[in-house]
C-alpha cells in the first residue's frame, strides 16, 4: 500500500499576537511549526507504514522554506519527500490548493489512503482535504480520529455529533484527522534528520506537476479575503440564578429592556 | 568540519526545545537545583539516539555520528543554555572529554571510542584541571608511569587528583591528562578502573544541576592503547588546538544565559505598570537595563558566527579570537542576567522568578574554559603580536576597511567603528612608545578595550551584509540600529578608558587625547537615544508578555 500525508507549515498560533490598530498578524519572531492536526496524520501514517510495510510519501505545498515539514515527515519516517513551490502558487485559495496538490498525487501515480490534518491552525478552514478527494473523485471520510488496515478494508472511528461512527472504507479513500485527547506529538532524534538527507526528495512547480495555470493562484481562486480582523470583545456576560420562572421572568425583562423582543 | 544546512540545524533545535518543553520544567529544574541533583536519566535520554542524540553532534559520521560544525555546535549549545546551563554543562563536558581523541587519536582509537560514546550514549568527562593547574597547565602534577612486563611496555599507572571536573561523579569515560614520561599526554580512562574513584559532587553557587566533582587516581593501571594518539608528550599541544571551538561553546552559553534572562525582563516589563505605564514605555528602565544589553549580547553574536564560520571554512587555531567570542558574551550574559534581577526588582529576588538561577548558572562561564582574566591576557597578548608585526598598522587597516562601509552602508555605524579602531591603534602605539606593556593591569585592561573594537567592526560588517544572520528574531532595522549603538559605545570606551589608562602609566607627556579623535567620537554620540528608542520598541514587540 501507498499513503500519502499531506502537511502545511503554519506560523504557531501559541505565539501569534494581531496589531489591534491594524487588524494585522504581527509575525516578527513567530515560529513556524507543522500544523498540529497533520502532525497527528503523520504519526498515524507512520505507525500504519510500520504495521504493514506501506510505502509513505510526505507532500507539502508552500514556500522553499516549507521544506522543513516535508524533512520532518522525513526524518519521523516517511520514505519520500515532495514540496510544491512554485511563485505562480502564491495566493491560492482552499479551492486552487487542493487541485495542485491532487495534480502532484495524480503525478505520483497510484495511492492507496491520502491523510491529512481536519484543518490547518493558521485558516482553520478544514476545506483542502475534502477539496482534493472531490478534484481526485476519490471517496472521504472527515473528523477520523484513528485509523487502521484490516485485509483490503480501512476502518476507520470518525467524531459525529455525541459520539463516534466506525466507518469501513475501501482504497482508494481520503481521511482528514481530528487529534486524539491525549496526543503527544513526536519530534526527530538528531540522527534521524541528518539521515533524512539522504531520503527521496522532490520540489516540484506547475510545469512540474501539470497544472494549469488559470486554476491555480489568485487568478485561480474564487475565494476573495476581504480583511481579516480581531473579534470584537465580547461584553461581560451576566449570569442569571433563582428558580426557572424566577429566571425566566428575568430574562424577559432582559430582553424587553434590550428591545430583543420586537415583532 | 563544515556546519550542516539551516532547515536540519532548526529542525534538530525544535527537538531539543520540545524535548525542554515537556521534561525540563520551570518547576523540575528548580527542584533539582534545590536538591543539588544531577538528573542523569534526563542526559541519558538526551544523548539516546532515539529520543535526540545531542551528543552526535561532535562525532563524525563514519563513527555513528552526524559530524556537526562550530556553528551547528554554537547554536545547540546557545539554546541547551537558554534551557538550563547545568545541563548544558553536562553535554559540553561530552563534546570536551572527545575532543583530545579527535584532535590526536590514531583512526583505531578513533574507531572504538567515538562509536561507543556515539551507540552506547557514554557520558564523557574532560579531566585536566587539578588543584595547581587550571589554564596553566604545565604545573600537572598527575602523573603516568610505565609499566613493563619482559622489558615491553604493556600500560600506564596513573597518580594523581583532578580537580572541578564536570561529569567527574557520573561519567562512564574520562579523558584523563596527565604527564608520561614523555611528557604530558591524555589517556582514556574508564569508570570502575581499579584504583581510580570520583570524589564527593560539589556543592556549586550554581550550574548545580551539572555534576562537578574531584578524581583520584592511586596507581590506577590502563592499558598502553588508552594512550591518545599512542606518543607521550602532545598533551597540551592537543589541549590548546581546539580552544578555538571549545571558547565559543562557552560563548555561546553566555549568549544563551543572557537572552534567557533578558527574554524574561522583557515580558515582565509589559506586566508591570509604574506611574500609570508599563515598565517596557520607560527610557530610565528600557535604557539601562535591557537595551544595553540587548546590544552587547548581538554584538557578541556576530563575532561567534564570524568565528564559526571560520572554524567551518577550515581555519585552524583562532586562540585569540575563540578569547575574545568567550569574554565578550560570557561578560555580556553575566551583566545581563544580574540586571534582570534588578529589572524584575523583588520578583528576580525570588526562585520563583528563573533570573535568580540564570544568575548564579552563568557566573561559571566568566571562570570556566579559562577565566575571564586569562582571556583579558590571551586577547592582548594576540592584538599585540599583531600590533608589532605590522608596525601599529594592524587597526589603522580595519579602520580604513570601516570607512569604506560607512560610504557603501551609512546605517551600521561603521563611522564610529572606524574611530574606536583608531583610537585603539593609537593607544597601543603609545603603549609601545612609552614601554607601558610592563604593567600587567595595562595589559589585562587593553585586551579588555581590544574586544570592543573587535566586536564593533565585525558587527558593522556583518549587519550589512545581505544575508545577515538566520538567528534573530527582529528585523534589519533594529539588528543596524544596535551595530550603530555598540560602535558608538565601543569608540566612546576606547577613547575614554584607554587614554585614562595610558595617562595612569605613563611617566613622560603624551598628547594622546588628540590623537583618538575624542571631538570626532563624541560628536557621533547624535542618535544615540533615538537609536536605543528603536531598539526598545521592537524588542518588546518580538518578546510580548505572555
Amino acid at each position: 500500500m501507498h499513503i500519502a500525508v499531506c502537511v502545511k507549515q503554519v506560523p504557531d498560533s501559541t505565539e501569534i499576537k494581531i496589531d489591534m490598530e491594524t487588524g494585522t498578524l504581527i509575525r516578527a519572531g513567530v515560529p513556524s511549526i507543522l500544523n498540529p492536526y497533520d502532525h497527528f496524520a503523520l504519526q498515524k501514517a507512520i505507525e500504519l507504514k510500520k504495521a504493514h510495510n506501506c510505502k509513505l510519501t510526505v507532500i507539502s505545498m508552500g514556500p522553499p522554506q516549507a521544506k522543513a515539514v516535508v524533512q520532518m515527515g522525513l526524518a519521523l519516517g516517511a520514505d519520500d519527500g515532495v514540496l510544491l513551490s512554485d511563485r505562480a502558487f502564491a495566493g491560492s485559495d482552499t479551492w486552487a490548493t487542493s487541485y495542485i496538490i491532487s495534480k502532484a498525487i495524480r503525478k505520483i501515480g497510484k495511492i492507496d489512503i491520502i491523510l491529512c490534518g481536519m484543518q490547518a491552525i493558521d485558516g482553520d478552514t478544514a476545506q483542502v482535504g475534502p477539496g482534493i478527494a472531490q478534484h481526485l473523485a476519490m471517496p472521504q471520510v472527515t473528523f477520523c480520529e484513528d485509523i487502521k488496515i484490516d485485509g483490503k478494508k480501512i476502518i476507520v472511528r470518525k467524531l459525529i455529533d455525541g459520539g463516534y461512527e466506525i466507518i469501513e472504507a475501501q482504497s482508494p479513500a481520503l481521511f482528514t484527522m481530528i487529534m486524539e485527547k491525549d496526543f503527544e506529538p513526536r519530534y526527530p532524534a538528531f540522527l534521524d534528520i541528518h539521515n533524512s538527507l539522504d531520503k527521496p526528495y522532490h520540489q516540484w512547480s506547475m510545469d512540474d506537476i501539470g497544472a494549469e495555470e488559470q486554476y491555480i493562484g489568485l487568478k485561480g481562486s474564487p475565494t476573495q479575503v476581504d480583511r481579516i480582523y480581531p473579534p470584537p470583545a465580547r461584553e461581560k456576560a451576566e449570569m442569571i440564578s433563582g428558580g426557572v420562572n424566577e429566571a425566566v421572568e428575568k430574562i424577559v425583562d432582559i430582553f424587553e429592556k434590550e428591545n430583543f423582543l420586537k415583532i | 568540519m563544515a556546519s550542516m544546512d539551516t532547515l536540519s540545524r532548526e529542525l534538530m533545535l525544535d527537538s531539543l526545545r520540545n524535548y525542554a518543553k515537556k521534561n525540563l520544567t520551570h518547576e523540575f529544574l528548580k527542584e533539582m537545583d534545590d536538591k543539588n541533583e544531577f538528573p542523569t536519566e534526563i542526559l541519558k535520554q538526551m544523548y539516546d539516539q532515539s529520543i535526540l542524540g545531542v551528543h552526535l553532534l561532535l562525532i563524525p559520521k563514519e563513527y555513528g555520528g552526524i559530524s556537526g560544525g562550530t556553528f551547528d555546535v554554537y547554536r545547540i549549545c546557545e539554546v541547551l543554555a537558554k534551557i538550563d546551563l547545568g545541563i548544558a554543562t553536562g553535554v559540553f563536558a561530552t563534546f570536551l572529554g572527545t575532543d583530545p581523541l579527535s584532535v590526536g587519536g590514531t583512526d583505531d582509537q578513533k574507531e572504538k571510542w567515538m562509536t561507543r560514546i556515539a551507540k552506547e550514549n557514554l557520558l564523557v568527562a574532560y579531566a585536566a584541571t587539578e588543584a595547581d593547574a587550571g589554564s596553566d597547565l604545565v604545573n600537572l602534577r598527575t602523573r603516568a608511569e610505565h609499566v613493563l612486563k619482559n622489558g615491553e611496555l604493556i600500560g600506564y599507572k596513573l597518580t594523581g587528583n583532578k580537580q572541578w571536573i564536570s561529569n567527574g561523579g557520573v561519567a562512564d569515560v574520562y579523558s584523563v591528562l596527565a604527564t608520561a614520561p614523555g611528557g604530558p599526554s591524555w589517556f582514556m580512562v574508564e569508570k570502575g578502573t581499579e584504583g581510580f574513584s570520583p570524589n564527593k559532587h560539589e556543592d556549586k553557587h550554581g550550574i548545580r544541576l551539572s555534576n562537578t566533582a574531584g578524581l583520584s587516581f592511586d596507581d590506577a593501571f590502563i592499558p598502553k592503547e588508552t594512550l591518545i594518539g599512542e606518543v607521550e608528550g602532545h598533551g597540551l599541544l592537543q589541549a590548546q588546538a581546539v580552544f578555538g571551538y571549545t571558547r565559543v561553546m562557552v560563548a555561546a552559553f553566555g549568549l544563551g544565559c543572557g537572552w534567557e534572562a533578558l527574554e524574561v525582563a522583557i515580558r515582565y516589563s509589559q506586566q508591570r505598570i509604574q506611574g500609570g505605564g508599563p515598565l517596557s514605555d520607560k527610557q530610565g528602565y528600557t535604557h539601562k537595563l535591557i537595551v544595553p544589553h540587548a546590544v552587547d549580547l548581538e554584538a557578541a553574536r556576530a563575532y561567534i558566527e564570524e568565528i564559526s564560520e571560520r572554524l567551518d571554512s577550515g581555519e585552524k587555531g583562532l586562540q585569540t579570537e575563540g578569547a575574545i567570542a568567550k569574554y565578550a558574551a560570557t561578560e555580556s550574559g553575566n551583566e545581563t542576567a544580574e540586571d534582570a534581577i534588578q529589572a524584575l526588582g523583588g520578583y528576580g529576588y525570588t526562585k520563583d522568578f528563573s533570573v535568580e538561577k540564570i544568575k548564579r548558572d552563568v557566573k561559571i562561564a566568566c571562570i570556566y574554559e579559562g577565566t575571564n582574566e586569562v582571556m583579558e591576557m590571551t586577547i592582548f597578548r594576540g592584538c599585540w603580536q599583531e600590533h608589532l608585526k605590522t608596525r601599529g598598522q594592524h587597526y589603522i587597516t580595519m579602520a580604513d576597511e570601516m570607512d569604506s562601509l560607512h560610504l557603501q552602508t551609512p546605517e551600521v555605524g561603521a563611522d564610529s567603528a572606524a574611530l574606536a579602531l583608531r583610537a585603539l591603534a593609537a593607544i597601543m602605539e603609545e603603549s609601545r612608545n612609552q614601554r607601558l606593556t610592563r604593567h600587567q593591569y595595562l595589559t589585562f585592561k587593553l585586551g579588555k578595550l581590544i574586544s570592543f573594537a573587535e566586536l564593533a567592526f565585525i558587527f558593522a560588517r556583518r549587519s550589512a551584509a545581505d544575508r545577515y544572520t538566520e538567528t534573530i528574531k527582529f528585523d534589519r532595522n533594529v539588528w543596524q540600529a544596535m551595530s550603530r549603538v555598540y560602535a558608538k559605545k565601543a569608540a566612546l570606551r576606547i577613547a575614554v578608558e584607554g587614554v585614562a589608562l595610558v595617562l595612569g602609566a605613563a611617566e613622560k607627556d603624551t598628547n594622546l587625547a588628540e590623537s583618538v579623535n575624542t571631538d570626532k567620537i563624541q560628536a557621533l554620540q547624535k542618535g544615540l537615544i533615538s537609536d536605543m528608542d528603536l531598539i526598545a520598541s521592537k524588542l518588546k514587540d518580538t518578546f510580548k508578555a505572555k
